[in-house]
């Protein structure tokens, strides 16, 4: 023990990069996974902080965002009519792209009744909209693009004055905006139309009950919010896993590779001592001990400042850029050391084998 | 002094093979990312590239497909028919939908064809018809082939069933895959027959597409009107946008890892031959020599890792789409030049340390074995 911590602190320049190196690769396994819990919580905002526990959409839809909804004619009656439903909100929404000083910013635009609900959760300044030409802005989106109350914003060829700036309604991705649904309806051009209905049950209702019932009205599909958020997530999941787990892949190698090339060179300076070391009788074992003890010093250090460095580039990259959302949970975390300590024992194989092969003779030969 | 770095770095094979691995995936990294970005680009624009339009008519500041809406009056049609210079007019409806096969969802972009549909369609077919009936849907091969269907299979679009009547090629994404349906039964399917979302032209032979669109845009209110080259920029725009700020924070941390990967190589090479440069250093080589040496070495290692981390992006762009990912992986020049200039970059700053190191070399105290 005592040789490997020597054989590892005789050089500090060397293992300060090593460990920097180490954690920067685990820096970016958790940066990636983060962006993508974050994603998962932005993707699904909407739907915890809406009012009501079932969304009805078109039948063949199962997600709020992805897919375009247009319910048959009648169903908010219809819907409100089922035993164990309060009341059926009803929302017109669709993605837009918005030209923004030059760039394309999607968003997602939601047509509500604010005297029902279905509108921004939360106000940070200004109020909601109270004709078919005003506008709820994102915060972070208006800020962005210096955009203020008071400001005509143009969606779709037609000015609409801002209002009012909702909290918490953006994503790296896309960001929520809010109009009158009458204002939506003819925007899209759809006298009438309704894509989903937020539905608020009465206390004694059984959602699983109400589910089913609401299923058997024509042409609708009704979930509760937890399945049409799960489809969401499971929808943006599939486009971005692949990449992200290519990503995630490189990363491991470039850490593995950095603890074994400072192992190695390591293993390599003191190949004349291990020989000594072996011409007295030393045990392949415990030079095994020696270059996995180095190994997984460098690799647990080096994962465990990379912890310490996510954590900080994670609220830098959010005050830079406050539409990200790097959501860092503790079991990621638990994944990133554990997969320090792959790297080390990846490692640490050449290494010991050179050990290993190590001929006492050989070594004083040179 | 190019010799000695050179020597100095083929010397330890192994280290050279960490080093050069190191730098190439950290080149990777980056490389990959602005690949898959690139790829999704290519991917997203091949509906109008290969659409055989040459002018998109949308409804007014609506600039491309991809996650927006465009709704414009049937009457439209007649309109724009008669305008000077256009040939063909195709109607087109759109959304974002799922095409459900079995227990398999996948997002795609839905497409309503009127019967003979001149442009807009299905570009290349595997089997069956690249024209869809009401009742009828051409699906992407690969996400047929993904669920184990095909023609005359049912599939669910918009909620109702379809028998597949043609497989196309080409027509699926990272992000989505495109099907088609009949005009007629998207229509029945959205309730609503008085409003389409594109119109497709076609313009006379001889004639330039951008003095029709300047036509058009005078004579006809409330619509954006696009050549097909300015609508797929506009489109591609969309996935370039987007991506912006991931792509810049994964280069900086690509960049990052890289550089701390060279830094250790070309700083354990020289820490390894500190009596050798010590003994020139005693027979008179300037520090500027040896710097020379480091800096080589270091430009030597990110050359080669460049190489090595390109070959891999290029096997991986070749691999990957055999796979089934729906995932292609475009190298574009200008990622190119920027992975160059990080690579000289990195290969600047790794030496730096080194260089601090031989600088404050004493002969001397090498040969006291210090």
């Amino acid at each position: 023990m005592l040789l490997a911590r020597r054989n590892l602190f005789q050089d500090k320049t060397r293992l300060a990069l090593s460990v920097g190196g180490v954690a920067l690769a685990v820096m970016l396994i958790l940066l990636l996974n983060g962006f993508l819990a974050g994603m998962n919580q932005q993707i699904s905002s909407y739907l915890i902080y809406s009012p009501g526990s079932i969304i009805v959409a078109q039948r063949g839809v199962r997600n709020l965002l992805g897919a375009t909804s247009l319910l048959p004619g009648g169903a908010e009656d219809k819907a409100e009519m089922v035993d164990g439903v309060t009341e059926a909100i009803p929302i017109l929404s669709q993605f837009v792209i918005l030209d923004l000083h030059g760039k394309k910013q999607p968003a997602y635009l939601i047509g509500y009744d604010p005297e029902r609900g279905g509108g921004p959760w939360e106000i940070a300044s200004g109020r909601e909209p109270q004709t078919d030409r005003e506008i709820i802005l994102d915060r972070v989106l208006a800020k962005r693009h210096d955009l203020l109350i008071g400001d005509v914003f143009e969606v779709m060829g037609q000015d609409f004055t801002i209002v009012g700036l909702s909290e918490d309604t953006t994503s790296w991705m896309t960001s929520f905006f809010f109009i009158k649904k009458s204002a939506a309806e003819e925007l899209l051009r759809a006298p009438g139309a309704t894509s989903f209905l937020l539905v608020t049950l009465n206390e004694e209702a059984v959602l699983d009950d109400v589910q089913i019932r609401l299923n058997d009205l024509p042409g609708v599909n009704a979930l509760t919010k937890t399945e049409t958020a799960a489809n969401d997530i499971s929808l943006f999941a599939k486009v971005f896993s692949a990449p992200l787990k290519l990503m995630v892949g490189i990363a491991f190698l470039v850490g593995t590779l950095i603890v074994g090339m400072v192992i190695y060179a390591a293993t390599i300076e003191r190949q004349r001592e291990y020989g000594v070391l072996r011409a007295i009788g030393a045990s392949n074992r415990m030079f095994y001990q020696v270059v996995l003890t180095q190994a997984v010093f460098a690799a647990l250090t080096g994962s465990l400042a990379g912890v310490l460095l996510t954590y900080g580039a994670a609220q830098w990259i959010m005050a830079a850029r406050p539409q990200f959302l790097i959501a860092l949970e503790p079991r990621s975390t638990g994944w990133a050391l554990l997969g320090g300590l792959a790297m080390a024992l990846a490692a640490a194989f050449f290494p010991a084998r050179v050990v290993a092969r190590l001929a006492p003779a050989e070594v004083f030969r040179k | 002094m190019m010799r000695l770095a050179f020597r100095n770095l083929f010397q330890n094979k192994a280290r050279l093979v960490i080093s050069v691995g190191g730098v190439s995936l950290a080149l990777l990294l980056i490389l990959s990312l602005d690949a898959i970005f690139s790829g999704v680009e290519q991917q997203i624009t091949a509906y109008i590239n290969y659409s055989g339009a040459d002018i998109f008519v949308a409804q007014s500041s609506v600039r491309n497909m991809h996650m927006a809406s465009s709704s414009l009056p049937v009457t439209l049609i007649e309109e724009v028919k008669v305008i000077p210079g256009v040939e063909a007019v195709t109607p087109i409806l759109y959304l974002s939908n799922m095409v459900v096969i079995g227990d398999e969802r996948n997002l795609a972009y839905i497409l309503g064809l009127p019967e003979d549909a001149l442009m807009g369609g299905a570009w290349q077919v595997s089997a069956g018809s690249a024209q869809p009936h009401p009742g009828e849907a051409i699906i992407d091969r690969n996400i047929a082939e993904k669920s184990n269907a095909g023609l005359g299979d049912e599939v669910e679009i918009l909620g109702r069933k379809f028998k597949v009547a043609g497989l196309s090629e080409g027509t699926a994404s990272l992000v989505n895959s495109v099907a088609f349906i009949s005009l007629a039964d998207f229509a029945a399917l959205r309730g609503s027959a008085d409003t389409i979302s594109f119109l497709l032209i076609r313009v006379e032979s001889g004639v330039d597409p951008t003095d029709v669109v300047e036509q058009i845009e005078e004579e006809v209110d409330g619509v954006t009107v696009q050549t097909r080259e300015a609508f797929a920029a506009q489109e591609s725009r969309v996935v370039k946008d987007m991506g912006t700020d991931v792509i810049t924070i994964m280069n900086l941390v690509g960049f990052l890892i890289g550089l701390a990967v060279m830094a250790l190589t070309v700083y354990t090479a020289t820490l390894s031959r500190r009596k050798e440069f010590g003994v020139l250093k005693a027979l008179g080589a300037r520090n500027a020599h040896l710097y020379k040496a480091v800096l080589g070495q270091a430009l030597f290692s990110v050359i080669l890792g460049f190489g090595v981390g390109l070959g891999f992006s290029l096997l991986l762009s070749a691999v990957i789409p055999r796979l089934g990912l729906n995932l292609a992986l475009v190298i574009s020049w200008g990622s190119l030049l920027k992975v160059g200039s990080i690579s000289m970059v990195i290969a600047g700053f790794s030496a730096l340390l080194p260089i601090r190191q031989i600088a404050g070399l004493d002969p001397a105290m090498v040969f006291r074995g210090k």
